[in-house]
């Protein structure tokens, strides 16, 4: 299936990040740039799935995208004016959807919007049009304990939207969740990325399969291998899948089919060398 | 539930009345005695006096502690409040001479010894709930764009104040169990500490249950208010998904 799209200005760059922690490399020389992708029939945002082994360095990684702390070299720039990052800059979901316990929903979200220094009226119809959208408009009176994990990770998302207009990172979204609750989290994230053009999404996973399903790139994060075959300290990314190319991308229904396979066992194979 | 406890509340008072130990104030001394402190020595005052006393100290400790607590987000408050909880293991009669010395006699020195008495525990506590905190909590209010302050603020100490509440009722408990000490300490002002401590010298074991029923009795209204003021001040607290 042909679908057409360019790539156009550059979103989010990491130019030379390198990392140590007490005395360990924990992140080497890490570039890579996620770029707008235009299509001319609808809104196409992106999504990028982040995989790699355990202790591969992607929480550190995660923070440093999101300006909580400082990479040791290189820079993080982002939106179309490569802006350095600062905290706010890029709205950030962690695995546990944090929000303020002691606030109602839409309490959450009007912290936010203040935060992100809109006006009183503003932050309310902001965060009005952002429960209707990700359908939590009955919910806006009810405090985060009352919610199910689904409207909980909708409320956190659109808490970060509040702040951040277009970057969101997601740390395993799909982690506990059952297969019924992965679709709903895969529709989820499909709605964000097609609501903006420039809504440009980083999801770090385990979930092959489900990152197949979501992402339009996948970027696979590891040690190189030194010509012993010894790991080099400090990752980076080692494969970069595209699934526009392939046909996978942007489309429903793909896991029964043979390229979604193949695809697959090309990741898992893949993964297992990292 | 109300069935069980009244079921068991009747088992207790029958066990009382028919104990072998015949030294034991049945509860109808008890009853009398109760009448008899009230009417004719001063029960009431006393226990007026005894119950400012202790929520004196109580909102002393309250500012102290949670000051102290919330400040243990900086590095350099850590160790202070670790010696702080630590003082939990010192006795309050050691310390007499000390806070004697310092604070003079009288109600400054009962109020002195009963606000140290229950600081130790209440930072014990309060400081487990702040450092309990995960990462993750201040890393979302941080990208919301809020400073440091902010965080501290919306975090540490709103997102905390449900659990302080519970630490503050289990503090104004401990209160009344020092109170009886602290009075005896200096009696010059009376309160059902000394009082209870005067009935026991002269073995009036009646009075000394009524007494004792009487703290027991004002300590349980006293948690009651406080389990609502934390419930009308923090409604999410006790919130649960409910599922239909």
């Amino acid at each position: 299936m042909t679908t057409a799209y360019e790539y156009r200005e550059t979103l989010l760059k990491v130019t030379g990040v390198s990392l140590i922690l007490g005395g360990q490399q924990i992140l080497r020389d890490l570039s890579f740039e996620i770029r707008n992708i235009h299509r001319p029939t609808q809104n196409q945002g992106q999504v990028v799935a982040l995989l790699g082994p355990s202790g591969m360095g992607k929480t550190r990684l995660f923070h440093i995208l999101a300006g909580l702390d400082p990479p040791d070299t290189g820079t993080v720039q982002v939106g179309p004016e490569g802006k350095p990052v600062q905290r706010g800059m890029v709205g950030v979901v962690a695995q546990s959807y944090p929000l303020f316990e002691h606030r109602t929903v839409l309490g959450n979200l009007l912290i936010a919007g203040r935060r992100a220094g809109l006006a009183t009226d503003q932050a309310r119809a902001k965060a009005n049009g952002l429960l209707q959208r990700f359908n939590l408009g009955a919910h806006g009176g009810k405090y985060p304990a009352q919610l199910s994990g689904g409207m909980r990770q909708r409320v956190a998302i659109s808490q970060q939207f509040m702040c951040s207009e277009h970057f969101l990172l997601m740390d395993e979204p799909f982690s506990g969740l059952d297969c019924v609750a992965i679709d709903e989290v895969i529709k989820l994230i499909g709605e964000v990325s097609t609501s903006d053009e420039l809504n440009t999404t980083v999801v770090v996973t385990h979930d092959i399969a489900a990152a197949i399903e979501i992402a339009d790139h996948i970027w696979l994060l590891g040690r190189d291998r030194d010509a012993g075959g010894n790991p080099v300290p400090g990752a980076r990314i080692q494969a970069n899948f595209d699934l526009i190319e392939r046909g996978l991308a942007w489309r429903d229904g793909i896991s029964g089919e043979p390229a979604f396979h193949e695809l697959l066992q090309e990741v898992r194979t893949r993964f297992a060398t990292l | 539930m109300k069935l069980i406890v009244g079921v068991q509340l009747t088992a207790a008072l029958l066990i009382w009345m028919g104990s072998p130990f015949a030294v034991l104030p049945r509860p109808p001394e008890v009853a009398r005695a109760l009448q008899r402190l009230w009417a004719e020595q001063g029960l009431g005052a006393d226990l007026i006096t005894s119950f400012q006393l202790n929520a004196q100290a109580l909102f002393v400790t309250l500012v102290i502690s949670l000051g102290l607590c919330y400040l243990t987000v900086l590095p350099f408050f850590c160790p202070l409040a670790s010696a702080v909880a630590k003082g939990r293991f010192l006795s309050l009669a050691g310390l007499t001479f000390v806070f004697t010395l310092v604070f003079g006699g009288g109600r400054p020195l009962k109020l002195s010894l009963l606000v140290f008495g229950m600081t130790v525990f209440f930072v014990t506590s309060m400081a487990a709930v702040v450092a309990e905190l995960p990462r993750a909590a201040f890393d979302h209010a941080r990208t919301l764009r809020m400073t440091e302050w902010q965080v501290v603020w919306e975090v540490v100490i709103l997102g905390t104040i449900d659990r302080a509440w519970e630490v503050l009722r289990q503090n104004a408990a401990i209160g009344w169990m020092m109170l009886t000490m602290v009075e005896g300490i200096a009696r010059a002002e009376g309160g059902v500490g000394a009082m209870l401590l005067n009935q026991e010298k002269h073995l009036r074991l009646a009075e000394v249950f009524a007494i004792q029923l009487l703290i027991l009795l004002v300590g349980l209204v006293q948690d009651y208010a406080l389990g609502i003021a934390r419930r009308i001040s923090c409604p999410y607290a006790d919130l649960k998904l409910e599922r239909k």
